[in-house]
């Protein structure tokens, strides 16, 4: 009897507390929120969540993943970037082995050398500075500041001097160097992302290739850049349009032709994914740009049913013969006959030219062989006298060595073991693979490249053809913000790029379950994009007052805003996002729902573009043209240089 | 009779001989123009701005867009080829890059190789879209717009602005700014002169003492107005142009006119080009060269054509006749070196050659199209 009593009792608390604690919980959620949430809510969406418990902030290790390669005049060295690990390592071209490495701080990318082969250009990618190095004792001279994330240089002599060109991915333009004195003469702006710079022949010229395409409407068909420089003026001469391409990670010049090449991937973005075949989605291709006319001619690199996605780098022989195309997605080197690429281009009609791009039938008139390669290769460079081929094996951890004779294989330069034994490689080698998707024709890094944006918004057809257009999110950073999808559907990764990722993208089977979790363990090992403020520790007075604005709770009149619309209730620190859908007054006429996932901040200012459509093409937009009714939080009151403010917090985030 | 008939043709010869050879003047002469407008090729009568750029290539803005001339021939360049609006106010060319910033009343323009790319108050950091004057100093794009003046890093794209807000400027309506040595002069329509020092980020002000809207009560006391409508700076020289009259700011003294009381031919200034000690003003009535001591006004005379009004210290006013005359007498915008001239107006571009006199046939001083 006391037994029962006892335990009833104790039922009926614990039913008291629990009846207690989620009302009371519920009650304080909404408090918080100013509204009643949208999803389930528990503590964890507001408390306990700490940036340094998240994967990308944990040690994790390093590998001597190949970048940028450069070969001295003679032949008989080739110097090789390891960004991963600070490092540039000298080979032994002959015994194609590494002979030693120097220590070169700052996620050394791109390499270049001045023709006598003494020095050695290093783009030092996280540091924004351009090193250089006497290649005859491998050390660091002298260094030199220039625009953000540089990746690529190229050297060019000029009737006025030596010039080197540096491609500064981040910051979208392109320092001009004098090599003697050592300064930067200017600055001009190139496209989005420029990641690859190389010389005309005669040194008078540069061509940048940039990554993505510059930010428009989200309707209208997007564009990338081919740029190019006069080296001897510092000046852009002009601005070529790639039109419905991008991710031209390479670029290179013909010798003995008036032609510079460039890799590309042909998007469809503006369709919406319904099928895959016959290139529906994206293919690969390059672009013959013929310098004295200006023409620009696609070409398609695609087979129709066979792809060669991710085409990265480029090389031209010196005698203008055969021209190399790596496809990091497909494992593969292309050879292409530019003698019968010439021979095309004179037989075709302009409107032939025009379609060129479309026909999967036209690869094999101008491709003659494809070496297969090891994983993921990027970076090309030739010896001198053409004769062998050097090709970055980026996820093998080591350089391929080519016969350019023979088209065949001829060693490797091993750097690492490849890291097979850590999941983060692994899942890398997931990630830029497309062996897992109909007929390989994309991977997940032709939509993010590096793990990041490609400024593009998509339709996907699981949910109505023509509804939902969504912008594409990075994964730099993602760790720990799930759910995910625009609507916040998919709670975790492993739901995200699990079978509904294979029904509605890949069109083959999931991933296997190993593969997933490598995948999913190299995706939350990715970093939040860096910010531009490396060389400061403390906000400018203009950023200190843009996060009063973001953190206040009254207007500067003292009117109070109200919780469900301050920028620090969906948005709170440190992930900038407490991971609940929202209403924000962002609902399109296409669109099949009007409450959106919150995405977090971090490296907010390197995401353009923005919403969840990608309509706002700048931060300042988000505010002025979409959110005129302060749905999206009260911004009404604010002053242009209030506004501002905010957005100089934003882009520190 | 005949002393007087031999006195009277004595005087008539006298009276064409310039009093002293144009050789003792500061500045050279514009001895002739030519003209063009709508047929040779511009979209429209009225220029705003006109820019030779490094290149070689001239750069006009009109009230429907911006014009290229190369090769002799002009080419417009309008909204269908990106421009954010038709009517173009103000041009600065990067000495870095050579790009050409345009501004406009809807919106600021970076034309680069050919690429348009517009920057407007809802896409970036820039204050307003109506932008009345542009200038590059330091690796920075200074904006002057009617809601405050903008400053543009022209490395990280990022935004300052300066305004009524943040500054002593009286008002945020910024109509003008030129670049010194080491700091900016910003005209401020209602608010006189601002005097901003780079290195120590500090604004100073510059005011008519008088506080007199019409008047110059105590001449070369400060600014003529508080109306500023340009300011133009070059070889330690600030020149101030005002709808009220003109000023010039040496950093020590200032020196005021107004017409009437000066050889400034009108009170109402455009625009001012300034190169070296010397100052181009455009008016309403006609363009004024003057270092402030001798003046050349040009203008139309009753008769339709153009003539030049020399007043050099303590002498008489000497005149001649040009073979040739300006398109217009209201004159928005000017660039000139030692050879030539080139002025927009409300009627056409009109290009001034500099320089020895040239005989030219009968036929061709009518210059009209």
């Amino acid at each position: 009897m006391k037994a029962t009593r006892l335990i009833t009792w104790t039922s009926l608390a614990g039913i008291f507390v629990l009846l207690g604690h989620h009302f009371g919980g519920q009650a304080h959620i909404r408090r918080k929120l100013g509204q009643k949430p949208l999803a389930e809510t528990t503590c964890l969406n507001c408390h306990f969540v700490s940036v340094k418990s998240l994967p990308w902030a944990q040690p994790r290790p390093h590998h001597d993943s190949p970048a940028g390669l450069a070969v001295s005049p003679d032949g008989t060295r080739i110097w090789i970037a390891l960004d991963d690990q600070d490092q540039v390592a000298e080979a032994d071209v002959k015994a194609m082995r590494v002979i030693r490495r120097a220590k070169v701080p700052g996620a050394p990318y791109g390499l270049a050398l001045d023709p006598r082969g003494k020095q050695l250009f290093v783009a030092c990618k996280s540091q924004d500075r351009v090193a250089v190095l006497d290649t005859t004792t491998l050390t660091e001279i002298d260094s030199i500041e220039v625009g953000m994330g540089p990746v690529a240089l190229a050297f060019s002599a000029t009737p006025k001097g030596a010039r080197l060109l540096v491609a500064n991915s981040m910051s979208d333009d392109i320092s001009v160097l004098s090599v003697s004195p050592w300064r930067e003469l200017s600055r001009p702006a190139a496209g989005r992302e420029p990641f690859a710079v190389a010389a005309s022949c005669d040194g008078t010229r540069a061509f940048v290739a940039n990554r993505l395409v510059g930010l428009a409407s989200v309707k209208s068909v997007p564009e990338s850049e081919l740029t190019q420089i006069d080296a001897t003026t510092c000046r852009v001469t002009s601005r070529d349009a790639l039109a419905s391409a991008h991710l031209s990670e390479s670029v290179c010049s013909v010798p003995s032709r008036s032609w510079v090449l460039t890799p590309l991937v042909k998007v469809r973005n503006m369709v919406p994914i319904t099928q895959v075949a016959n290139g529906w989605v994206m293919s690969s291709g390059f672009a013959v740009a013929d310098r004295p006319s200006g023409r620009i001619v696609q070409l398609p690199l695609d087979e129709a049913n066979d792809y060669f996605s991710d085409p990265s780098g480029v090389a031209a022989d010196p005698s203008g013969h055969f021209a190399f195309v790596a496809s990091g997605g497909s494992d593969v080197i292309s050879v292409i006959d530019l003698a019968r690429v010439s021979n095309w281009l004179a037989r075709a009609t302009q409107a032939q030219r025009d379609d060129a791009i479309y026909d999967l039938s036209l690869s094999p008139e101008y491709v003659v062989k494809r070496v297969r390669t090891g994983r993921n290769p990027r970076q090309l460079a030739l010896t001198p006298d053409g004769s062998k081929l050097f090709v970055s094996e980026r996820l093998d951890d080591s350089v391929l060595v080519i016969d350019t004779g023979t088209l065949n294989p001829a060693g490797r330069i091993r750097l690492g073991d490849g890291g097979r034994d850590d999941p983060i490689r692994l899942g890398e080698r997931v990630f830029t693979s497309s062996a897992y998707t109909f007929q390989h024709q994309f991977s997940c890094r032709s939509c993010h490249p590096d793990g990041h944006v490609d400024g593009l918004s998509y339709d996907f057809d699981g949910d109505g053809i023509g509804d939902n257009l969504l912008d594409n999110r990075s994964l730099q950073g993602v760790a720990g913000t799930g759910p995910f999808k625009w609507n916040g559907k998919n709670p975790s990764l492993e739901i995200q790029c699990g079978v509904r990722f294979a029904k509605v993208l890949m069109r083959t089977e999931p991933f296997p379950a190993k593969e997933l979790r490598d995948l999913t363990a190299f995706i939350k090992s990715l970093p939040p994009p860096r910010v531009n403020r490396t060389n400061r520790d403390h906000l400018s007075p203009s950023e200190e007052r843009g996060r009063a604005i973001f953190f206040a709770t009254r207007t500067p009149d003292g009117r109070e805003i109200p919780v469900s619309s301050r920028c620090v209730t969906c948005h709170a620190p440190p992930l900038y996002t407490v991971r609940l859908p929202f209403k924000v007054g962002t609902k399109g006429q296409f669109d099949t729902t009007e409450a959106f996932d919150t995405p977090h901040l971090l490296g907010v200012a390197d995401t353009a573009p923005y919403l969840h459509d990608g309509r706002a093409q700048s931060l300042e937009e988000i505010w002025t043209l979409y959110s005129t009714n302060d749905a999206h939080g009260v911004t009404s009151y604010m002053n242009k240089i209030q506004l501002n403010d905010l957005v100089a917090f934003l882009k520190t985030l | 009779m005949a002393m007087t008939a031999i006195l009277l043709v004595c005087a008539g010869h006298f009276a064409d001989l310039p009093a002293q050879s144009p050789s003792d003047l500061p500045f050279p002469l514009i001895r002739r123009f030519e003209n063009f407008g709508i047929k040779d090729g511009l979209p429209t009568h009225k220029v705003h701005c006109v820019l030779p750029a490094s290149d070689g290539k001239l750069w006009v803005g009109t009230w429907k867009g911006l014009v290229i001339r190369e090769d002799g021939k002009f080419r417009r360049i309008g909204i269908e080829d990106g421009l954010s609006h038709p009517m173009v106010v103000c041009m600065v060319e990067d000495p870095g890059t050579g790009d050409l910033w345009i501004g406009t009343m809807r919106g600021l323009n970076r034309f680069s190789a050919g690429r348009m790319t517009v920057l407007t108050q809802t896409s970036c950091g820039l204050p307003n879209n109506v932008i009345y004057g542009l200038e590059i100093m330091s690796n920075t794009l200074w904006v002057a717009t009617a809601a405050g003046l903008g400053a543009m890093d022209l490395k990280t794209g990022a935004w300052s602005i300066y305004d009524h807000n943040n500054t002593v400027m009286h008002e945020p309506w910024v109509y003008s700014v030129t670049a010194a040595k080491d700091r900016l002069f910003v005209g401020v329509w209602g608010g006189g002169i601002l005097e901003y020092e780079l290195s120590k980020q500090i604004f100073k002000e510059h005011r008519d003492p008088d506080r007199d809207f019409h008047f110059d009560l105590v001449p070369d006391d400060g600014p003529v107005n508080d109306v500023t409508s340009w300011v133009a700076w070059s070889d330690g020289i600030l020149w101030q142009g005002t709808y009220f009259g003109m000023s010039r700011y040496d950093g020590l003294r200032w020196r005021t006119w107004q017409e009437k009381k000066s050889p400034l031919p009108s009170n109402f200034i455009n625009f001012i080009f300034a190169r070296g000690r010397v100052a181009w003003i455009g008016t309403d009535r006609g363009v004024s060269v003057t270092d402030g001591d001798t003046w050349a006004n040009y203008h139309t005379d009753a008769k339709g054509a153009t003539i030049v009004e020399i007043s050099r210290p303590h002498q008489p006013v000497e005149t001649r006749s040009l073979p040739t005359h300006l398109p217009n007498d209201f004159v928005l915008g000017l660039w000139a070196n030692e050879s030539e001239a080139w002025f927009a107006t409300s009627d056409g571009l009109g290009h001034g050659f500099l320089g020895p006199a040239e005989t030219l046939p009968a036929s061709a001083s009518v210059n009209k199209y």
